[in-house]
Protein backbone atom coordinates (compact mmCIF):
# COMPACT_ATOMS: atom_id res chain seq x y z
CA UNK A 1 0.00 0.00 0.00
CA UNK A 2 1.25 3.35 -0.61
CA UNK A 3 0.49 6.36 1.52
CA UNK A 4 0.88 9.95 1.33
CA UNK A 5 1.72 12.19 4.13
CA UNK A 6 0.90 16.05 3.42
CA UNK A 7 1.53 18.38 6.37
CA UNK A 8 1.62 22.46 6.99
CA UNK A 9 -0.88 23.41 4.06
CA UNK A 10 -1.15 26.87 5.73
CA UNK A 11 -4.11 27.88 3.47
CA UNK A 12 -2.27 27.85 0.43
CA UNK A 13 -4.53 26.34 -1.88
CA UNK A 14 -2.33 26.59 -4.94
CA UNK A 15 -0.31 24.33 -3.54
CA UNK A 16 -2.38 21.93 -2.25
CA UNK A 17 -4.03 20.99 -5.57
CA UNK A 18 -0.68 21.12 -7.29
CA UNK A 19 -0.05 18.18 -4.43
CA UNK A 20 -2.98 16.55 -5.17
CA UNK A 21 -2.42 15.98 -8.73
CA UNK A 22 0.91 14.83 -8.02
CA UNK A 23 -0.39 12.13 -5.46
CA UNK A 24 -2.55 11.35 -8.14
CA UNK A 25 0.24 10.53 -10.56
CA UNK A 26 2.23 8.56 -7.62
CA UNK A 27 -0.39 5.53 -7.43
CA UNK A 28 -1.13 6.48 -3.99
CA UNK A 29 -3.95 4.02 -2.16
CA UNK A 30 -4.42 6.53 0.55
CA UNK A 31 -3.81 10.02 2.37
CA UNK A 32 -3.31 11.38 5.97
CA UNK A 33 -2.67 15.03 6.56
CA UNK A 34 -0.83 16.37 9.53
CA UNK A 35 -2.57 19.33 10.28
CA UNK A 36 -1.95 23.15 10.28
CA UNK A 37 -4.49 23.39 7.34
CA UNK A 38 -4.69 27.13 8.59
CA UNK A 39 -2.56 30.55 9.48
CA UNK A 40 -0.17 32.53 7.22
CA UNK A 41 -1.76 31.67 3.73
CA UNK A 42 -4.68 33.43 2.10
CA UNK A 43 -7.54 30.76 1.47
CA UNK A 44 -7.94 28.88 4.63
CA UNK A 45 -11.62 27.84 3.99
CA UNK A 46 -10.54 26.64 1.07
CA UNK A 47 -7.97 24.32 1.98
CA UNK A 48 -10.09 22.90 4.88
CA UNK A 49 -13.09 22.22 2.56
CA UNK A 50 -10.54 20.25 0.22
CA UNK A 51 -9.36 18.29 3.25
CA UNK A 52 -13.05 17.40 4.50
CA UNK A 53 -14.32 16.91 0.60
CA UNK A 54 -11.71 14.13 -0.06
CA UNK A 55 -11.97 12.93 3.25
CA UNK A 56 -8.48 12.87 4.45
CA UNK A 57 -7.98 11.50 8.04
CA UNK A 58 -6.21 14.74 9.64
CA UNK A 59 -4.70 15.57 13.00
CA UNK A 60 -4.86 19.06 14.66
CA UNK A 61 -1.94 20.90 13.92
CA UNK A 62 -0.98 24.31 16.16
CA UNK A 63 -2.65 26.64 14.12
CA UNK A 64 -5.62 24.33 13.53
CA UNK A 65 -4.95 24.30 17.54
CA UNK A 66 -4.75 28.30 18.48
CA UNK A 67 -8.15 28.90 15.85
CA UNK A 68 -9.91 26.96 18.04
CA UNK A 69 -8.90 27.34 21.04
CA UNK A 70 -7.28 30.75 21.35
CA UNK A 71 -3.95 32.11 21.40
CA UNK A 72 -2.56 31.32 24.58
CA UNK A 73 0.76 30.41 24.62
CA UNK A 74 3.69 32.84 26.70
CA UNK A 75 6.11 34.65 24.35
CA UNK A 76 8.46 31.34 23.53
CA UNK A 77 6.17 31.09 20.68
CA UNK A 78 7.78 34.28 18.92
CA UNK A 79 11.41 34.42 18.53
CA UNK A 80 11.07 38.63 18.62
CA UNK A 81 8.43 41.16 19.39
CA UNK A 82 8.19 41.84 15.62
CA UNK A 83 8.04 37.80 14.82
CA UNK A 84 4.76 37.73 17.42
CA UNK A 85 3.42 40.92 15.94
CA UNK A 86 3.57 39.24 12.90
CA UNK A 87 2.15 35.60 14.09
CA UNK A 88 -0.53 37.73 15.94
CA UNK A 89 -2.09 39.64 12.65
CA UNK A 90 -1.75 36.58 11.14
CA UNK A 91 -3.67 34.52 13.66
CA UNK A 92 -6.21 37.46 13.79
CA UNK A 93 -7.24 37.71 9.82
CA UNK A 94 -7.29 34.55 9.74
CA UNK A 95 -9.77 34.07 12.94
CA UNK A 96 -11.91 37.00 11.35
CA UNK A 97 -11.79 34.92 7.80
CA UNK A 98 -12.62 31.26 8.59
CA UNK A 99 -16.01 30.35 8.97
CA UNK A 100 -18.28 28.31 11.68
CA UNK A 101 -18.16 25.58 9.72
CA UNK A 102 -14.62 25.44 9.19
CA UNK A 103 -13.83 26.41 12.82
CA UNK A 104 -15.86 23.47 13.90
CA UNK A 105 -13.78 21.06 11.92
CA UNK A 106 -10.44 21.88 13.11
CA UNK A 107 -11.99 21.64 16.45
CA UNK A 108 -13.05 17.60 16.58
CA UNK A 109 -9.48 17.03 14.58
CA UNK A 110 -8.00 14.33 17.00
CA UNK A 111 -3.74 15.20 18.50
CA UNK A 112 -2.61 11.28 16.99
CA UNK A 113 -3.92 9.24 14.47
CA UNK A 114 -2.74 5.47 14.24
CA UNK A 115 -2.50 2.88 11.72
CA UNK A 116 -0.78 -0.65 12.52
CA UNK A 117 2.59 0.56 12.79
CA UNK A 118 2.47 4.00 12.24
CA UNK A 119 1.45 7.29 13.62
CA UNK A 120 0.90 10.25 13.10
CA UNK A 121 1.23 13.48 15.10
CA UNK A 122 1.54 17.14 13.81
CA UNK A 123 4.77 18.32 15.98
CA UNK A 124 5.71 15.37 18.53
CA UNK A 125 3.58 12.76 20.22
CA UNK A 126 3.99 15.00 23.21
CA UNK A 127 3.32 18.98 21.81
CA UNK A 128 1.46 20.12 18.89
CA UNK A 129 4.38 22.42 19.40
CA UNK A 130 7.31 20.48 19.73
CA UNK A 131 9.79 20.58 16.87
CA UNK A 132 11.06 17.64 15.76
CA UNK A 133 13.98 18.78 14.03
CA UNK A 134 16.59 16.42 11.73
CA UNK A 135 19.49 16.97 14.68
CA UNK A 136 17.62 16.90 18.05
CA UNK A 137 19.99 14.35 19.94
CA UNK A 138 19.01 10.95 18.75
CA UNK A 139 17.71 9.06 22.15
CA UNK A 140 15.49 11.75 22.40
CA UNK A 141 14.40 11.39 18.62
CA UNK A 142 14.10 7.87 19.72
CA UNK A 143 11.77 8.09 22.63
CA UNK A 144 9.13 10.27 20.49
CA UNK A 145 9.00 7.18 18.52
CA UNK A 146 9.28 4.58 21.35
CA UNK A 147 6.50 6.57 23.41
CA UNK A 148 3.64 5.96 20.48
CA UNK A 149 4.19 1.72 19.93
CA UNK A 150 4.81 2.50 16.45
CA UNK A 151 7.46 1.54 14.11
CA UNK A 152 7.45 5.19 12.11
CA UNK A 153 6.37 8.27 13.46
CA UNK A 154 5.02 11.00 10.66
CA UNK A 155 5.34 14.16 11.86
CA UNK A 156 5.34 17.99 10.44
CA UNK A 157 5.32 21.45 11.73
CA UNK A 158 9.19 22.17 10.90
CA UNK A 159 8.34 22.66 7.08
CA UNK A 160 11.71 20.47 6.04
CA UNK A 161 11.23 17.25 4.82
CA UNK A 162 13.51 14.77 6.20
CA UNK A 163 13.28 11.03 7.25
CA UNK A 164 15.72 9.97 9.93
CA UNK A 165 16.60 6.39 10.78
CA UNK A 166 17.44 5.32 14.48
CA UNK A 167 18.75 1.90 14.12
CA UNK A 168 19.88 -0.74 16.80
CA UNK A 169 19.35 1.08 19.88
CA UNK A 170 20.45 -0.18 23.16
CA UNK A 171 20.49 0.83 26.47
CA UNK A 172 22.23 -0.99 30.04
CA UNK A 173 20.52 0.21 32.99
CA UNK A 174 21.63 -0.62 36.58
CA UNK A 175 19.06 -0.44 39.57
CA UNK A 176 19.29 -0.25 43.03
CA UNK A 177 16.71 -0.38 45.22
CA UNK A 178 16.37 -2.24 48.76
CA UNK A 179 19.64 -2.62 48.49
CA UNK A 180 19.20 -5.31 45.78
CA UNK A 181 20.75 -4.66 42.26
CA UNK A 182 19.51 -5.47 39.04
CA UNK A 183 20.60 -4.82 35.53
CA UNK A 184 18.79 -4.59 32.17
CA UNK A 185 19.56 -4.70 28.55
CA UNK A 186 16.99 -2.20 26.46
CA UNK A 187 17.16 -3.08 22.47
CA UNK A 188 15.04 -1.66 19.95
CA UNK A 189 15.05 -2.59 16.04
CA UNK A 190 14.85 0.37 13.52
CA UNK A 191 12.72 3.11 14.05
CA UNK A 192 11.92 6.13 11.82
CA UNK A 193 11.06 9.94 12.42
CA UNK A 194 9.50 10.77 8.70
CA UNK A 195 8.94 14.65 8.30
CA UNK A 196 6.40 15.37 5.71
CA UNK A 197 7.75 19.30 5.18
CA UNK A 198 5.06 21.41 4.14
CA UNK A 199 3.00 21.69 1.13
CA UNK A 200 1.73 25.79 1.67
CA UNK A 201 4.96 27.19 3.48
CA UNK A 202 7.91 25.06 2.72
CA UNK A 203 11.37 26.33 4.43
CA UNK A 204 13.97 24.30 2.54
CA UNK A 205 15.38 26.91 0.78
CA UNK A 206 13.19 26.50 -2.63
CA UNK A 207 9.55 27.79 -2.95
CA UNK A 208 8.25 24.31 -3.81
CA UNK A 209 5.51 22.18 -2.36
CA UNK A 210 6.93 19.17 -0.18
CA UNK A 211 5.10 15.69 1.08
CA UNK A 212 6.29 12.19 1.33
CA UNK A 213 5.19 8.70 0.06
CA UNK A 214 5.61 5.75 2.34
CA UNK A 215 5.54 2.31 0.44
CA UNK A 216 5.05 -0.47 2.85
CA UNK A 217 5.58 -3.08 0.32
CA UNK A 218 9.47 -2.20 -0.27
CA UNK A 219 9.51 -0.36 2.93
CA UNK A 220 10.48 2.70 1.18
CA UNK A 221 10.08 6.69 1.98
CA UNK A 222 10.38 9.03 -0.65
CA UNK A 223 10.54 12.96 -0.05
CA UNK A 224 8.42 14.93 -2.84
CA UNK A 225 9.02 18.11 -4.08
CA UNK A 226 6.23 19.79 -6.19
CA UNK A 227 6.33 23.28 -8.35
CA UNK A 228 3.40 25.14 -8.75
CA UNK A 229 2.41 29.00 -8.73
CA UNK A 230 3.68 30.24 -5.71
CA UNK A 231 3.52 33.63 -7.02
CA UNK A 232 -0.10 33.43 -7.21
CA UNK A 233 -0.39 32.26 -3.42
CA UNK A 234 1.99 35.72 -3.10
CA UNK A 235 -0.11 37.72 -4.53
CA UNK A 236 -3.32 36.58 -2.64
CA UNK A 237 -1.49 37.21 0.50
CA UNK A 238 -0.48 40.60 0.03
CA UNK A 239 -3.87 41.76 -1.72
CA UNK A 240 -5.72 39.99 1.26
CA UNK A 241 -3.77 42.59 3.87
CA UNK A 242 -1.37 39.70 4.99
CA UNK A 243 1.94 40.60 6.30
CA UNK A 244 3.96 41.01 3.52
CA UNK A 245 7.27 39.05 4.60
CA UNK A 246 5.03 35.90 4.13
CA UNK A 247 5.04 36.66 0.70
CA UNK A 248 8.33 36.96 0.29
CA UNK A 249 9.64 34.14 2.71
CA UNK A 250 7.32 32.18 0.66
CA UNK A 251 8.73 32.92 -2.44
CA UNK A 252 12.22 32.15 -0.98
CA UNK A 253 11.20 29.00 0.83
CA UNK A 254 13.05 30.22 3.84
CA UNK A 255 12.57 31.11 7.37
CA UNK A 256 13.11 34.61 7.70
CA UNK A 257 16.11 35.67 9.87
CA UNK A 258 14.38 34.88 13.26
CA UNK A 259 14.43 31.42 14.58
CA UNK A 260 13.23 30.34 17.96
CA UNK A 261 16.31 29.88 20.17
CA UNK A 262 15.19 27.01 21.64
CA UNK A 263 13.07 24.86 19.28
CA UNK A 264 12.37 21.94 22.10
CA UNK A 265 10.75 24.00 24.50
CA UNK A 266 7.22 23.20 25.17
CA UNK A 267 5.18 26.52 26.20
CA UNK A 268 3.03 25.07 29.45
CA UNK A 269 -0.07 26.77 28.81
CA UNK B 1 32.80 17.10 52.74
CA UNK B 2 29.71 18.54 52.43
CA UNK B 3 26.17 16.95 52.18
CA UNK B 4 22.81 17.77 50.51
CA UNK B 5 19.89 15.96 52.48
CA UNK B 6 16.73 15.91 49.96
CA UNK B 7 13.24 15.47 50.91
CA UNK B 8 9.87 14.85 49.61
CA UNK B 9 6.25 14.37 50.27
CA UNK B 10 6.31 15.30 54.01
CA UNK B 11 2.51 16.07 53.49
CA UNK B 12 1.71 18.17 56.74
CA UNK B 13 3.94 15.37 58.90
CA UNK B 14 5.38 17.80 60.79
CA UNK B 15 6.80 15.33 63.23
CA UNK B 16 8.21 13.28 60.57
CA UNK B 17 10.13 16.39 59.40
CA UNK B 18 11.40 17.36 62.98
CA UNK B 19 12.58 13.55 62.98
CA UNK B 20 14.78 14.16 59.83
CA UNK B 21 15.57 17.34 60.85
CA UNK B 22 16.90 15.98 63.90
CA UNK B 23 19.10 13.10 61.67
CA UNK B 24 20.58 15.27 59.35
CA UNK B 25 21.95 17.76 61.81
CA UNK B 26 24.06 14.92 63.19
CA UNK B 27 25.31 14.98 59.68
CA UNK B 28 27.78 17.59 57.99
CA UNK B 29 24.59 18.84 55.62
CA UNK B 30 25.02 21.65 54.02
CA UNK B 31 21.77 22.18 52.23
CA UNK B 32 18.72 20.52 52.29
CA UNK B 33 16.27 20.58 49.63
CA UNK B 34 12.59 19.37 49.84
CA UNK B 35 11.22 18.02 46.44
CA UNK B 36 7.37 19.40 47.21
CA UNK B 37 4.12 17.67 48.27
CA UNK B 38 4.82 19.57 51.52
CA UNK B 39 1.11 20.17 52.39
CA UNK B 40 -1.43 17.37 52.11
CA UNK B 41 -5.33 18.00 52.41
CA UNK B 42 -5.87 16.51 55.83
CA UNK B 43 -2.95 18.20 57.93
CA UNK B 44 -1.69 21.10 59.91
CA UNK B 45 -0.21 22.72 56.45
CA UNK B 46 -0.18 26.22 58.34
CA UNK B 47 2.18 25.17 61.18
CA UNK B 48 4.24 22.58 58.93
CA UNK B 49 5.10 25.68 56.28
CA UNK B 50 5.37 28.16 59.11
CA UNK B 51 8.13 25.48 60.07
CA UNK B 52 10.03 25.69 56.60
CA UNK B 53 9.77 29.53 56.04
CA UNK B 54 11.28 30.00 59.56
CA UNK B 55 13.90 27.43 60.89
CA UNK B 56 15.26 27.84 64.48
CA UNK B 57 18.68 29.16 64.59
CA UNK B 58 21.46 27.42 63.19
CA UNK B 59 19.25 25.03 60.77
CA UNK B 60 19.22 25.03 57.01
CA UNK B 61 16.47 27.23 55.14
CA UNK B 62 14.76 24.48 53.22
CA UNK B 63 15.00 24.95 48.80
CA UNK B 64 11.47 23.67 48.59
CA UNK B 65 9.74 23.45 45.23
CA UNK B 66 6.43 22.59 43.75
CA UNK B 67 4.56 19.35 44.47
CA UNK B 68 1.37 17.64 43.16
CA UNK B 69 -0.57 18.61 46.08
CA UNK B 70 0.86 22.13 45.96
CA UNK B 71 -0.04 22.17 41.89
CA UNK B 72 -3.71 20.75 42.87
CA UNK B 73 -4.11 23.90 45.38
CA UNK B 74 -3.24 26.33 42.88
CA UNK B 75 -5.41 25.17 40.37
CA UNK B 76 -8.24 25.74 42.82
CA UNK B 77 -6.89 28.97 43.60
CA UNK B 78 -7.40 29.95 39.77
CA UNK B 79 -3.03 29.71 39.93
CA UNK B 80 -2.59 26.39 38.36
CA UNK B 81 -1.15 25.40 34.84
CA UNK B 82 -4.44 24.24 33.81
CA UNK B 83 -7.57 25.80 34.39
CA UNK B 84 -9.60 23.03 35.97
CA UNK B 85 -9.02 20.20 38.93
CA UNK B 86 -9.52 17.29 36.68
CA UNK B 87 -6.75 15.09 38.36
CA UNK B 88 -7.93 16.05 41.82
CA UNK B 89 -11.43 14.96 40.95
CA UNK B 90 -10.41 12.27 38.78
CA UNK B 91 -8.19 10.90 41.88
CA UNK B 92 -10.18 11.63 45.14
CA UNK B 93 -13.43 12.70 44.02
CA UNK B 94 -14.95 16.48 43.81
CA UNK B 95 -15.60 16.45 47.45
CA UNK B 96 -11.45 16.44 48.16
CA UNK B 97 -11.34 20.07 46.16
CA UNK B 98 -13.09 21.58 49.39
CA UNK B 99 -10.81 19.61 51.90
CA UNK B 100 -8.07 20.43 50.09
CA UNK B 101 -9.04 24.23 49.96
CA UNK B 102 -10.11 24.14 53.38
CA UNK B 103 -6.45 23.13 54.38
CA UNK B 104 -4.21 26.00 53.58
CA UNK B 105 -5.27 29.51 54.59
CA UNK B 106 -5.26 31.69 52.23
CA UNK B 107 -2.24 34.25 53.14
CA UNK B 108 0.07 31.01 52.92
CA UNK B 109 -0.76 30.58 48.66
CA UNK B 110 1.38 33.45 47.92
CA UNK B 111 4.24 31.56 49.54
CA UNK B 112 3.44 28.17 47.66
CA UNK B 113 2.77 29.90 44.05
CA UNK B 114 6.40 31.36 44.64
CA UNK B 115 7.62 27.28 44.47
CA UNK B 116 10.11 26.40 42.22
CA UNK B 117 8.82 23.95 39.59
CA UNK B 118 12.19 22.70 40.04
CA UNK B 119 15.44 23.19 41.40
CA UNK B 120 18.96 23.16 38.78
CA UNK B 121 21.73 22.85 40.83
CA UNK B 122 25.79 21.68 39.49
CA UNK B 123 24.82 19.29 37.11
CA UNK B 124 21.56 18.23 39.20
CA UNK B 125 18.12 18.84 38.43
CA UNK B 126 15.51 18.50 41.66
CA UNK B 127 12.16 18.16 41.23
CA UNK B 128 9.00 16.43 42.62
CA UNK B 129 7.88 14.51 39.36
CA UNK B 130 9.84 15.03 36.24
CA UNK B 131 10.35 18.03 33.77
CA UNK B 132 7.29 17.01 31.63
CA UNK B 133 5.03 18.07 34.97
CA UNK B 134 4.67 16.72 38.78
CA UNK B 135 2.19 14.46 38.00
CA UNK B 136 4.76 12.28 36.07
CA UNK B 137 6.15 9.50 38.16
CA UNK B 138 9.24 8.21 37.71
CA UNK B 139 9.82 4.50 39.23
CA UNK B 140 12.26 1.62 38.44
CA UNK B 141 9.80 0.18 36.34
CA UNK B 142 9.57 3.27 33.95
CA UNK B 143 10.00 2.51 30.44
CA UNK B 144 14.02 2.88 30.32
CA UNK B 145 13.76 5.38 26.75
CA UNK B 146 11.09 7.57 29.23
CA UNK B 147 13.78 7.51 32.08
CA UNK B 148 16.80 8.46 30.00
CA UNK B 149 14.19 11.24 28.21
CA UNK B 150 13.25 13.15 31.54
CA UNK B 151 16.95 13.50 32.30
CA UNK B 152 17.79 14.73 29.22
CA UNK B 153 14.96 17.45 28.84
CA UNK B 154 17.08 19.69 31.22
CA UNK B 155 20.72 18.18 29.86
CA UNK B 156 21.09 17.36 33.52
CA UNK B 157 22.95 14.34 35.06
CA UNK B 158 21.38 13.45 37.73
CA UNK B 159 17.94 13.71 38.26
CA UNK B 160 16.25 13.58 41.99
CA UNK B 161 12.35 13.12 42.01
CA UNK B 162 9.84 12.14 44.39
CA UNK B 163 6.58 11.60 43.17
CA UNK B 164 6.58 8.15 43.29
CA UNK B 165 7.70 8.49 46.96
CA UNK B 166 10.67 5.32 46.19
CA UNK B 167 13.98 5.80 47.28
CA UNK B 168 16.21 4.01 44.38
CA UNK B 169 19.09 4.56 42.04
CA UNK B 170 18.26 3.80 38.42
CA UNK B 171 21.49 4.15 36.22
CA UNK B 172 21.21 4.70 32.63
CA UNK B 173 25.25 3.68 32.75
CA UNK B 174 25.50 3.17 28.44
CA UNK B 175 24.04 3.45 25.47
CA UNK B 176 24.03 3.76 21.44
CA UNK B 177 21.59 4.24 18.51
CA UNK B 178 22.69 4.29 14.61
CA UNK B 179 21.27 7.31 12.75
CA UNK B 180 20.35 8.25 9.36
CA UNK B 181 19.39 11.50 8.19
CA UNK B 182 17.64 11.89 4.45
CA UNK B 183 16.92 15.00 3.20
CA UNK B 184 15.78 16.19 -0.39
CA UNK B 185 19.32 17.21 -0.99
CA UNK B 186 21.29 14.58 1.05
CA UNK B 187 21.75 11.33 2.56
CA UNK B 188 24.05 11.45 5.43
CA UNK B 189 26.62 8.51 6.21
CA UNK B 190 25.63 6.25 9.57
CA UNK B 191 26.09 7.97 12.88
CA UNK B 192 26.90 6.09 15.71
CA UNK B 193 25.67 8.37 19.22
CA UNK B 194 26.27 7.05 22.23
CA UNK B 195 25.91 8.89 25.78
CA UNK B 196 27.05 9.48 28.94
CA UNK B 197 26.22 7.86 32.62
CA UNK B 198 22.90 9.59 33.81
CA UNK B 199 20.82 8.94 36.93
CA UNK B 200 17.70 9.51 38.52
CA UNK B 201 17.33 9.03 42.11
CA UNK B 202 13.85 8.75 44.06
CA UNK B 203 14.50 10.36 47.12
CA UNK B 204 11.68 7.93 49.30
CA UNK B 205 9.12 9.82 51.15
CA UNK B 206 8.88 11.59 54.39
CA UNK B 207 5.20 12.09 55.78
CA UNK B 208 3.33 9.38 53.90
CA UNK B 209 4.04 5.77 56.40
CA UNK B 210 3.78 6.93 60.00
CA UNK B 211 6.74 5.95 62.01
CA UNK B 212 9.02 6.15 59.15
CA UNK B 213 10.90 8.40 56.80
CA UNK B 214 13.32 7.78 54.05
CA UNK B 215 15.19 10.58 52.52
CA UNK B 216 18.39 10.78 50.72
CA UNK B 217 21.82 12.08 51.53
CA UNK B 218 23.68 13.40 48.25
CA UNK B 219 27.56 14.40 48.15
CA UNK B 220 28.20 16.83 45.13
CA UNK B 221 31.88 16.72 45.22
CA UNK B 222 31.89 12.56 45.13
CA UNK B 223 28.68 11.98 44.05
CA UNK B 224 27.99 9.14 46.14
CA UNK B 225 24.09 8.52 47.53
CA UNK B 226 22.82 7.26 50.52
CA UNK B 227 18.78 6.05 51.35
CA UNK B 228 18.44 7.21 54.76
CA UNK B 229 14.91 5.84 56.96
CA UNK B 230 14.22 7.18 60.10
CA UNK B 231 11.90 5.91 62.27
CA UNK B 232 9.76 8.00 65.18
CA UNK B 233 7.42 7.97 67.11
CA UNK B 234 3.79 8.93 65.16
CA UNK B 235 1.63 8.73 68.05
CA UNK B 236 3.62 11.54 69.57
CA UNK B 237 2.58 14.50 67.64
CA UNK B 238 1.31 12.91 63.80
CA UNK B 239 0.25 16.42 63.96
CA UNK B 240 -3.19 15.43 62.13
CA UNK B 241 -5.28 18.73 61.71
CA UNK B 242 -8.13 18.50 64.02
Amino acid sequence: MRTAVLSCIHGNFEALNAVLSDVDDQNVDRLFCLGDLVGYGPHPNAVVEMIRSLDIPTVQGCWDEDVVEGLNACECSYPSLLAEKRGRQAHEWTNQEIHPEVRAFLAQLPHTLRDGNLCFVHGSPHSNHEYLLPEIDAFVAMERVLSTGADILFCGHTHVPYVRSLDSGELQIKIQQSKQDQSISFTTPLKRIVNAGSVGEPRHGRPNATYVIYDDSTDQIALREVEYDYQKTCAAIVEKGLPAIFAWRLSKGMEFAERADDPTHICER
Amino acid sequence: MSYWAILSGIEGNLAAYEAVLKEIQRQRVEALFVLGDVISPKADNEKLINRLTSPRRGELVPQVCQGWWEEQLLILHGLGRVGEPTELIDRYGIQMTKTLWDSVPRHLVQWIQSLEFGIFEFDCLLIHGSPVSVSDELTPETPPIQMLDRVMRMDANYLFCGRSGLAFEYEVQQGKVLTTVTTLDRQSEPEPTSLRPRKIIGVGNIGRTAGQATYTIYNPDTNALKFCTVRYDSAKGFQTKR
